[in-house]
């Protein structure tokens, strides 16, 4: 790396980035524009701006389902009425405000639980579906059964200090300000991180130490509670509701609108788009007669807004703020996307800090064989993709792992990361892994990385980091909402792991950048950094090389040793550059279809002629001189250039 | 009394059907689940009788109830032909949400415009099928619309199938159905295979709404609530199968008859129907008649 790419450290560099000046402006007229909106229009309008309030919270937290966990619900509008009747039924009773408030949201978050079970099973649309069957059933129960809705008692009652419908707008708006803080704050916290890696890699979240499953379920749950609230603050605005007009498919619909406009994951496109679809059109300076035109209207929108912008309104506000950055402060700079060489020294000591990890001691322990693979089969149908293999992996060992595409390699990974049908057994530190649920693999003290890059590309490198030690922030999910317990310790000791592993890497400067912008060289080195920030004693690495220019594919093996040197890793890595494995491994198996052809060290292995053949094909072999490969042209690409030749196996132009 | 629950189910299923083959068919076709076709159903029939009344736009024709199901037949499928040219196409390499939450701003827009441009007036309903009159079958009193649903079911779907497995476009069809690149590498024209899915679609839902939507009042969305027991039994049946759609809709016309009645039902057929759906899709994702492809 030249040197002129890196960027010079700025000792006492400012703590603010100047950068940030112009959002913060913007969030501070956005709010100065929602304190200021009773004042526009009359005060029969400010029933319908309550109303938006409502819709925004229960928009918000379908935004958490939708955009954050990719999961699709169609009865949001039904769940907001089971937060309203449920305020209504609990204040007719004769609670207090805040006990029907917390009685809806916690109703809500259970029913909305129960709403989210089937995305177990089934998923995608299926899953949209089966909450569409929900919202049908939900107003159905409500029509057939009118006592459900409180219909007949005094409902609830606002308390004196909220009786003007202007001071229920503010009190509406603090609660609308709290579901923001909310819902900003899961993004920073493990829940937040799992809904992601569920919407992404869901499949592969469990080598982070996320079981899918309970991470869906949560994510349903804090929608469901979000819609509760939203629900009891409409019901204390109403009394007793009259009509299910709010909470019927329509309004669902326009609940996932309200998302899809507003754009992903920004809080303040959302409320945008929760003011025009929600109350706009019933505003006093719109003519009554033409309020369900501009309904119309905003519904062409959304095509449109799918159809050539499916950023949302979110979006362009992105866009109008990096714009006027631009225009104030010049082009931001971009920082180099390849890792910088790091200090010797200062590496050392992250890798030593990074050795620490808290687990308990039983699983610390230092035993010689970390992993017993015995008899391990894989077999999906008809196809026997690994058949009776049987490996041993000893502690600071770097075992090659070899053999033409679709023989079996990561299969292999896959049976030990628990994403395969196994039968047979793998022992990692003397716990039997077939079986297990592939979530505890990391807590273990195993990681891996994927031949095509198991990482959330949409998110930044640092929160991948953070996604990556999963394991070790182990807080539940609503007192890391609040920060509490051991949430705070636990999040400064991740944050902390993935700002080493990143200096380690070289990566500190890149650690906000969005993962999926860089080169794939650099997204490679992340995601062992990643791997390597969980803390394992084995590093499963497939096919790391795969993707690498040449020269950083020949800097490889030098990483390998670092990793076992430095940081006491033990590798199983997957290579097809057979010079690579000759250079680093002390170990080395050969598959071929599924089985065993050859295991021992680099140089024996290699030597084999059915190894040689495995590789070459039939007839590569020139029989008369032993051990000496004949390449042809076309197949030359396998060897690296310049690569030490190893002695057993000298690769030469026919 | 069960004979004639029996009846009056069949029939309600045919009519769901309808609607039923219809997003089946655009589903296998363009791999989107639409949940705008009830509303493109109603919106066609409610055109057609708008116009029926107070003459065509620009023209000022006047029409006979005969020319209005007719009308409201090419409305539906010109409907379906612009909104496949112009919001589907565009997305078709979208992810499959994408695609469904398109088709919920198509039936959103269509629900609210039919409010805004339609009077509707219970009186003047239109009434292609005399509503006063029932008809005895086997004890079963049934309306003239649902004694001819299950035999129009019977003709469009049968030749619908006919068409689907005997002609060179049906052949081109479930090629671009099972795997549109390739379908296009042999020179299939994808694009109109497209484009048929949606017109024929447009086409069946008005059908179905002709069927349905007389009975009851101009309600935005009671199509597209009706759509979801067509969705219910679509999902029964295989999202990916005509004889899947039918079968399950009639299995969801009956459910629904036969819980509505009894006191075991505690939320009418909807919660019976709920409770169908969600056994299927734990217990076999992809339907009864589905292909593996149908579990999405």
């Amino acid at each position: 790396m030249p040197p002129s790419s890196r960027r010079p450290r700025q000792p006492g560099a400012p703590a603010i980035d100047k950068r940030s000046i112009v959002r913060y402006v913007g969030i501070t007229l956005f709010i100065l524009l929602l304190l200021s909106l009773p004042q526009f229009g009359t005060g029969a309008d400010l029933i319908y701006k309550n109303l938006f309030l409502s819709t925004a919270i229960v928009a918000l937290g379908l935004d958490v389902l939708i955009g954050r966990t990719g999961q699709l619900s169609l009865c949001q509008g039904a769940l907001f009425g089971v937060g309203c009747f449920t305020a209504v039924q609990v204040g007719a009773a004769g609670a207090p405000w805040p006990v029907a408030f917390l009685a809806a949201v916690a109703f809500t978050a259970l029913v909305s639980t129960i709403v989210g079970l089937p995305s177990l099973r089934i998923r995608g649309l299926q899953v949209a579906v089966a909450t569409l069957a929900f919202q049908i059933f939900l107003i159905s129960l409500s029509s057939t059964k009118p006592e459900i809705k409180g219909i007949g008692t005094e409902g609830i009652t606002r308390p004196e200090y909220l009786e003007s419908d202007q001071r229920y707008y503010y009190f509406g708006l603090v609660f609308l300000g709290l579901t923001v803080l909310l819902v900003h704050r899961i993004r920073s916290t493990r829940s937040g991180r799992m809904f992601v890696s569920v919407r992404d890699v869901e499949e592969r979240s469990g080598s982070f130490g996320i079981a899918s499953g309970p991470a869906k379920l949560l994510a349903y749950a804090f929608a469901g509670g979000i819609a509760g609230l939203g629900g009891a603050l409409y019901a204390l605005q109403i009394g007793t509701p009259n009509d299910v007009s709010p909470f019927n498919l329509q309004a669902s619909l326009i609940l996932v609108a309200i998302t899809v406009i507003g754009g992903a994951m920004s809080s303040m496109g959302i409320i945008v788009a929760a003011f025009f679809f929600s109350a706009f059109a019933s505003l006093s300076y719109i003519p009554t007669d033409k309020s369900t035109l501009v309904q119309v209207l905003f519904a062409l929108l959304l095509v449109l807004n799918i159809l050539v912008y499916p950023r949302g309104v979110g979006g362009s506000f992105t866009d109008l703020k990096d714009q006027l950055n631009k225009l104030v402060f010049g082009p931001a700079p971009r920082p180099s996307p390849r890792p910088e060489t790091t200090d010797a020294v200062a590496a050392a000591s992250n890798a030593m800090a990074l050795r620490k990890t808290p687990r308990p001691l039983r699983e610390r322990l230092p035993t010689s064989t970390l992993l017993v693979a015995t008899d391990v089969t894989v077999q999906y149908g008809g196809v026997r993709a690994l058949d009776h293999f049987t490996a041993e992996v000893r502690r600071g060992e770097i075992v090659g792992l070899i053999g033409a595409n679709g023989a079996g390699k990561s299969t292999f990974f896959n049976a030990v990361s628990g994403l395969a049908p196994v039968t047979g057994s793998i022992v990692f530190r003397g716990q039997e892994l077939v079986g297990a649920p592939p979530a505890i693999r990391s807590r273990l003290g195993l990681a891996r990385t994927w031949q095509d890059m198991g990482l959330v590309r949409a998110d930044t490198v640092r929160d991948n980091l953070l996604l990556a030690q999963a394991w070790m922030a182990r807080y539940p999910a609503a007192p890391g909402l609040l920060g509490l317990f051991s949430a705070l310790p636990d999040e400064r000791l991740v944050r902390h792991r993935a700002d080493l592993a990143l200096e380690l890497f070289g990566l500190s400067h890149l650690k906000d950048e969005r993962l999926g912008d860089l080169p794939y060289g650099t997204m490679r080195t992340v995601e062992i950094a990643a791997a390597v920030s969980s803390g394992p004693d084995l590093l499963l690495l497939d096919e790391a090389s795969a993707g690498l220019t040449p020269e950083e594919a020949h800097q490889l093996g030098d990483r390998f040793s670092a990793l076992r040197d430095e940081l006491g890793l033990t590798l199983v890595v997957i290579e097809h550059h057979v010079p690579l494995i000759a250079g680093v491994c002390d170990y080395c198996y050969c598959l071929e279809s599924g089985a065993l052809i050859a295991e021992g060290t680099p140089a024996e292995v290699t030597a084999q002629p059915r190894v040689v053949e495995s590789f070459l094909g039939k007839g590569s072999i020139d029989r008369s001189t032993d051990h000496h490969v004949v390449v042809t042209d076309d197949l030359v690409d396998d060897a690296v250039e310049g690569s030490p030749v190893d002695d057993g196996l000298e690769v030469a132009r026919a | 009394m069960f004979l004639e629950e029996l009846i009056r189910g069949l029939s309600l299923g045919s009519a769901y059907a309808l609607l039923a083959v219809a997003v089946v068919l655009v589903f296998t076709g363009t791999r989107t689940l639409s949940v705008a076709m009830g509303e493109i159903g109603a919106f066609s029939f409610y055109a057609a009788n708008d116009w029926r009344l107070d003459g065509l736009p620009l023209v000022g024709w006047r029409y006979g109830v005969p020319t209005m199901l007719l009308v409201a037949c090419l409305v539906g499928a010109a409907m379906g032909l612009l909104i496949e040219r112009f919001i589907m196409r565009p997305l078709v390499a979208r992810a499959p949400l994408d695609k469904l939450i398109a088709t919920l701003a198509i039936a959103l827009s269509l629900a609210l415009l039919e409010l805004n441009l339609f009077s509707f007036d219970p009186i003047q309903a239109p009434v292609p099928f005399a509503q006063g009159t029932f008809y005895d079958v086997f004890g079963a009193e049934l309306t003239s619309a649902q004694l001819l649903a299950p035999p129009v079911l019977l003709v469009t779907v049968g030749s619908l199938y006919a068409f689907l497995t005997k002609t060179k476009f049906g052949l081109a069809t479930r090629a671009t159905t099972s795997d549109p690149d390739v379908a296009r590498l042999l020179g299939v024209k994808v694009n109109r295979v497209y484009l048929f899915a949606w017109v024929v679609g447009g086409l069946l839902a008005v059908i179905a709404a002709l069927l349905t939507a007389p009975a009851t009042s101009l309600i935005p969305f009671n199509q597209t609530t009706l759509l979801l027991r067509s969705l219910a039994g679509a999902i029964i049946g295989g999202l990916d199968s005509l004889t899947g759609a039918v079968v399950g809709c009639l299995i969801v016309g009956v459910v629904s008859t036969l819980f509505q009645a009894t006191p075991l039902s505690f939320a009418g057929a909807d919660g019976s129907i709920l409770l169908l759906v969600l056994v299927t899709l734990l217990v076999r994702p992809r339907g009864l008649f589905g292909s593996p492809r149908a579990a999405f």
